[in-house]
């Protein structure tokens, strides 16, 4: 059906030019009913963004938890004249998560990115029974993450099946031990997420003009400088979606390392999501949390918009 | 629908098929490839096939003390047994909490998040490809995505104790519908901008309502995607951890929540998480071999297509 009608629309799309995309002349009844049909995705935003917002930048200038017996908007008893602020620049506890979860962006999504392209290089022609291991090897990507978890937590138990098949003594433990515990959570990340990676490089590399490929070939090119000179270079913006979208998932992890090793031992593989957890539940301290999470949503938004205008130039 | 259900097509920003440029290869670099794949399906497997065989194995042979085997030697579906009536032979402790309600709870709370999404999503996505209203909602609603949901939870805890949403349906399906509505809405524009503009205008010539047009004459032709869009929704909604994990008490816990739950006096109860993690599994694997073929549209929202 979608084939069928895009197909059409490539025959029709040059008479109306421009104007494709959306009506060329809108009625007011048709404003109207875009107006109701934004209505409910407006509402949601607001009621999820805006007021929340608004009440974590309030609640951040106070020393505000849920174990004072003031309703939230009795905050201001407590005022603090932005001391949250200070206390986290200062925190080490807070540099150190944000440490760690840089380390493990830095690790796991190169380590992704190269198995991932590797993978779709492989993949890139037909051969026999292509179909069913294209499906195998996406499977971990649609595995719900905490069950991934709870798989690796098994894996890399001291009697597990991992050390056993390495020859390894029950004492030798993965996960209580901080600098295995950090390799064993980038390994699980990476086992789930390199299928992802191999999705979108694939669907990049198969975007190369085949044409210019067969040119390559033809006029004598080896595998390698096909791939290193035709391929690379023409899924440039694939490449970088693709890891865009890794660095910014991974900056969130959560599900994985709070199953395997709940931010341990220690404090060995705690995240800032986990650290942010953490302040919420054992320590309570919601209005330093909430201080916490407005510093890292301005962080990234920058950052983001920085991204978005360099995209923006690049296109223009 | 058999567009969904037929698996990649190997192809990549519509027009390009898979290569029909065959190359020619060596016979050893043939065999060399399908090495690596094999490794490849072996790596993948591995996790997946220790914990399914856990799932199948009695309490002794969850660890090293009688030797670690691939395949259970006393296969038995006590692990699943305790899970649903919460007692099973040679467990003294019994489950006070089966896995009914967690599944009940996934399916309810999913389902609906799932539904929320897709209405407000498609809605929306169809007004601002159409209508070109409030072009700028296409990028705010995909902020949504840039953020660590700890980072902006506090506020969100609040609400909900406030409105009564903590540990209900309502409450965990209303925060599902919001953090996948971004996917609904752009996984849905890229379906819309698809839909030839000149089908909807003839319709509107002939005399139609705005509405009639989108109801009689686009929906229909979106449907595919529309299947697509819900079933991939519906995949996150499943698959989320966290959200429950902070929004739900008792009563809604959902199914991975459940499972980083399940532990007795005997300790860590290997076989039964392993029994329910299987469970947990099975749905969004399964649905998400239905949907192959437009993942990475999804998962990029909509800046590839396949």
């Amino acid at each position: 059906m979608t084939e069928l009608s895009s197909n059409t629309s490539a025959s029709l799309a040059s008479n109306v030019g421009e104007k494709r995309g959306y009506w060329s002349r809108v009625g007011r009844d048709g404003r109207k009913l875009g107006k109701w049909f934004v209505a409910p995705t407006v509402a949601l935003l607001i009621f999820i963004v805006i007021f929340p917002l608004l009440m974590q930048l309030y609640l951040s200038f106070t020393w505000w938890t849920p174990l004072d017996g003031v309703p939230w908007y009795q905050a201001y008893e407590s005022f603090n004249w932005g001391e949250n602020y200070l206390i986290l620049a200062y925190d080490p506890a807070f540099w150190a998560a944000l440490w760690r979860t840089a380390m493990i962006m830095l690790v796991a999504v190169p380590a992704q990115f190269f198995l991932g392209l590797g993978l779709a290089y492989l993949f890139i022609d037909k051969f026999p029974g292509r179909k069913v291991f294209y499906s195998i090897v996406l499977t971990p990507m649609m595995v719900v993450p905490a069950v991934v978890g709870l798989m690796f937590f098994l894996l890399f138990q001291g009697t597990g099946p991992v050390n056993d098949s390495l020859g390894l003594p029950a004492s030798f433990s993965w996960l209580t031990d901080p600098n295995r515990a950090l390799i064993s959570v980038i390994i699980a990340d990476t086992w789930q997420w390199t299928p992802l990676m191999f999705l979108i490089l694939l669907a990049g590399m198969l975007g190369v003009p085949s044409d210019q490929l067969l040119a390559a070939r033809l006029l004598g090119g080896s595998n390698w400088q096909n791939f290193y000179k035709i391929i690379l270079p023409r899924m440039k913006s694939v490449i970088a979606i693709a890891i865009v979208l890794r660095l910014v998932e991974c900056f969130k992890i959560f599900d994985l390392i709070f199953i395997m090793t709940s931010g341990g031992p220690g404090v060995a593989t705690e995240t800032i999501s986990l650290f942010l957890y953490k302040k919420t539940f054992a320590d309570l301290d919601w209005a330093y949390v909430g201080a916490v999470g407005l510093a890292v949503l301005i962080v990234l938004s920058l950052i983001a918009a920085f991204g978005l205008s360099r995209v923006a130039k690049n296109k223009g | 629908m058999v567009a969904l259900l037929r698996p990649d097509e190997g192809s990549i920003v519509k027009t390009h098929k898979t290569r029909s440029v065959t190359i020619k290869r060596s016979f050893r670099s043939l065999a060399v490839k399908y090495a690596l794949l094999l490794l490849a399906c072996a790596v993948v497997m591995y996790p997946l096939f220790w914990m399914i065989t856990m799932a199948f194995k009695p309490f002794d042979e969850w660890t090293t003390g009688s030797g670690l085997t691939w395949l259970p030697q006393n296969a038995t579906l006590g692990n699943f047994e305790y899970l649903f009536y919460g007692q099973t032979e040679g467990l003294v402790v019994t489950l006070d909490r089966t896995i009914g309600g967690p599944l009940w709870a996934s399916l309810v709370t999913s389902t609906c998040g799932t539904i929320i999404a897709v209405v407000a999503g498609t809605l929306s996505s169809y007004a601002v490809v159409r209508f070109n209203i409030l072009p700028s909602l296409a990028l705010s609603v995909l902020q949504l995505r840039l953020f660590p949901p700890l980072a902006v939870m506090i506020p969100v805890m609040v609400m909900w104790a406030f409105i009564g949403g903590v540990d209900t349906w309502w409450g965990l399906s209303l925060i599902y519908g919001i953090v996948t509505l971004p996917f609904a809405f752009w996984l849905m524009k890229t379906f819309f901008d698809e839909v030839p503009i000149e089908i909807e205008e003839a319709a509107r010539v002939a005399g139609s309502s705005y509405w009639r047009v989108f109801y009689r004459i686009t929906l229909p032709i979106v449907k595919p995607g529309l299947a697509t869009c819900v079933l991939f929704v519906f995949i996150l909604n499943w698959s989320d951890y966290l959200l429950a994990l902070l929004l739900t008490q008792k009563e809604w816990v959902t199914l991975p929540v459940y499972m980083n739950t399940l532990n007795t006096a005997l300790g860590e109860m290997y076989g039964m998480k392993a029994a329910l993690g299987f469970i947990a599994a099975i749905p969004p694997i399964f649905l998400g071999l239905l949907i192959q073929k437009h993942l990475v549209r999804g998962l990029t929202f909509g800046a590839l297509k396949q």
